[in-house]
């Protein structure tokens, strides 16, 4: 389980102010109360890269991924474009295009599909353009755009939620579990979906549970357990370990 | 005994200043949506509407229109402050709601206490809009300010409508309130989307004092009532719907009306109580979601039969 678990952090200085990556976390941890839910934890993600954090239940992937966006108190810091942003808060981070689905999607519920995907576009000028990008890569949600987005299926839902954040231009993805609780042929599509939008050079933080697919499109992997980074690996290497193996592929 | 001029004479009334209550009551909800925190100092921007149009009338003499376009602002300005000094600090440390909700009671009571010191404690009203009146037909008298208060609260209703409907900031301020992280992962500034909303609420509260003010009077002390009949109609409405709570206005404005005839004015309080109690006993979420699950739950009867 060592192989490439030593992180940036031990490379780079301690006090060092800048990053050569489009996003690095360095030491980011995260309480509950007295629950110490996330150790400290560096990982990164590279220009136009899709990287995949793994982790069984309860390894603490929501939680990571709320204390990156700032949901929640975090120590540690956080560099975006070789900028230290570790003050900033989420509507900032997402300002700058750190942008993340939750899991669970976060819908409004109470909102039409076009209204969604416009609150989306709520810190961006030219709405119109990339309604149309989203409705050419989500054709489903045009035909829905005056639906009420409770009513969506979960699929569908999805998609609104991927929509509406490419509404918000990000330059970092941060995705909690897309496919959760979809059909395998749904999650394949938004997956698919995802990795096309990463050849057209979007960086990508995808965390799913066990997803074959998701390591497909991944070049690095995070295997996250009870609340650390356990390993970190180039995506084809996780077939030569036996035991991560036998979990994530199947 | 009541005849039908003394019942039709009782629903106009009723409606204007249940259109009041109403627009209160949306003053509520607009807070509540974006935060979650009741703002019981709701009332006092009611009561400060009328006060500072009065002081602007009398001390610099201009049109009453002119007086209200500056007290609205000034009222807006003041429910900044409170958002600002009050809740703001409280939320950034971790308040619970509960405790924010109590600062607002006790912002109410300052408040009441400053204007005292400040512009006195003796009642005061502000002339008709439109001289003349009322208005005669049959047996009915109405009074001009009515259709001032019909008209600008139907105005506003629609302007409110198209801005949460239409615009960018009435659309996240509706995100912020079915969903705040979401909206805040969007890159919507949550903080400032309750200071919009304690604006927006204030001058709510204006508008609504200012318009009554003429068919009552004001003082220090009308923010209570206001705020305690606003806070009804937003219950009756199912806390949080706009709609709602301007319905459950007029309905509560209607009624109290009503009492008011058959009953005597001192009946006006136990009225406007008596129906909040029989809504909340009945229909636990607001009358209309109330209404709405038992014509469902007929449907789903019928079907089964
Ligand atoms: N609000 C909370 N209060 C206390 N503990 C929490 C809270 N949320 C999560 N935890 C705990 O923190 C740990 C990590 O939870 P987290 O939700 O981050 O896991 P996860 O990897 O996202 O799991 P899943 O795959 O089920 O989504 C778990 O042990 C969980 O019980
Ligand atoms: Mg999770």
């Amino acid at each position: 389980m060592s192989a490439g678990s030593s992180s940036v952090g031990a490379t780079v200085p301690q006090t060092a102010t800048t990053s050569a990556h489009l996003f690095e976390a360095r030491d980011v941890s995260a309480h509950y109360g007295r629950v110490h839910a996330l150790k400290p934890t560096s990982l990164h993600v590279g220009r136009g890269e899709l990287v995949t954090v793994l982790g069984p239940n309860g390894a603490g992937k929501t939680t990571l991924m709320r204390a990156l966006t700032r949901l929640m108190p975090r120590e540690g810091s956080l560099f975006f474009e070789g900028r230290d942003v570790s003050a900033l808060k989420t509507h900032e981070l997402a300002r700058l295009g750190i942008i993340m689905v939750q899991e669970g999607r976060g819908l409004f519920g109470q909102m039409t599909v076009r209204e969604n995907l416009s609150v989306g576009g709520f810190t961006r000028p030219h709405e119109d353009e990339k309604l149309e990008t989203v409705f050419t890569l989500f054709p489903r949600l045009k035909e829905r755009v005056d639906q009420i987005s409770s009513s969506l299926s979960g699929g569908e839902q999805q998609m609104l939620a991927i929509g509406r954040a490419l509404m918000a231009d990000p330059k970092v993805l941060m995705l909690d579990e897309p496919s959760l609780g979809l059909a395998p042929k749904v999650a394949t599509e938004i997956l698919e979906t995802l990795g096309e939008l990463n050849r057209r050079g979007l960086g990508i933080l995808l965390v799913e549970q066990k997803a074959p697919l998701a390591l497909k499109l991944a070049r690095r992997v995070y295997i996250l357990t009870l609340g650390r980074v356990a390993a970190e690996l180039p995506a084809d290497q996780i077939g030569s370990h036996h035991d991560l193996a036998r979990y994530y592929l199947n | 005994m009541l005849d039908a001029t003394q019942i039709l004479q009782s629903l106009v009334n009723g409606m204007g200043v249940g259109l009041i209550y109403g627009l209160v009551g949306i003053g509520f909800c607009v807070i509540y949506n974006a935060s979650g925190i009741v703002n019981f100092a709701q009332g006092v921007f009611v009561m400060l509407g009328g006060m500072f149009t009065h002081t602007l009338l009398t001390r610099l003499g201009i049109p009453i229109i002119l007086a209200a376009a500056i007290a609205i602002p000034l009222v807006a300005a003041a429910g900044v402050v409170v958002e600002f000094l009050i809740v703001r600090p409280m939320w950034n440390r971790g308040a619970t709601l509960f405790a924010i909700i109590l600062a607002t009671l006790a912002t109410q009571i300052m408040i009441e206490r400053i204007t005292i010191l400040t512009l006195g404690d003796q009642p005061r009203t502000l002339n008709e809009f439109t001289a003349g009146g009322p208005l005669r037909i049959g047996g009915l008298a109405i009074s001009y300010q009515i259709f001032w208060i019909l008209g600008c609260g139907a105005l506003l209703v629609g302007l409110l409508w198209l801005f949460f409907g239409r615009t960018r900031t009435g659309r996240a301020l509706r995100a912020c309130s079915q969903n705040r992280e979401a909206a805040a992962l969007l890159g919507v500034p949550v903080g400032r989307m309750l200071m919009i909303a304690f604006a927006l609420s204030a001058a709510l509260g204006a508008v609504a004092g200012i318009l009554v003010t003429p068919t009552q009077y004001t003082a220090f002390n009308v923010g209570t009532p206001f705020g305690v009949y606003g806070f009804i109609a937003a219950i009756i409405g199912g806390f949080g719907s706009a709609g709602g709570a301007l319905a459950g206005g007029i309905l509560l404005g209607i009624f109290q009306a009503l009492a008011i005839v058959t009953l005597g004015a001192g009946f006006k309080n136990v009225a406007a109580l008596s129906m909040l109690l029989v809504v909340l006993l009945v229909f636990p979420n607001g009358l209309f979601a109330g209404l709405k699950g038992l014509l469902a739950g007929r449907s789903r009867s019928a079907d089964a039969r």
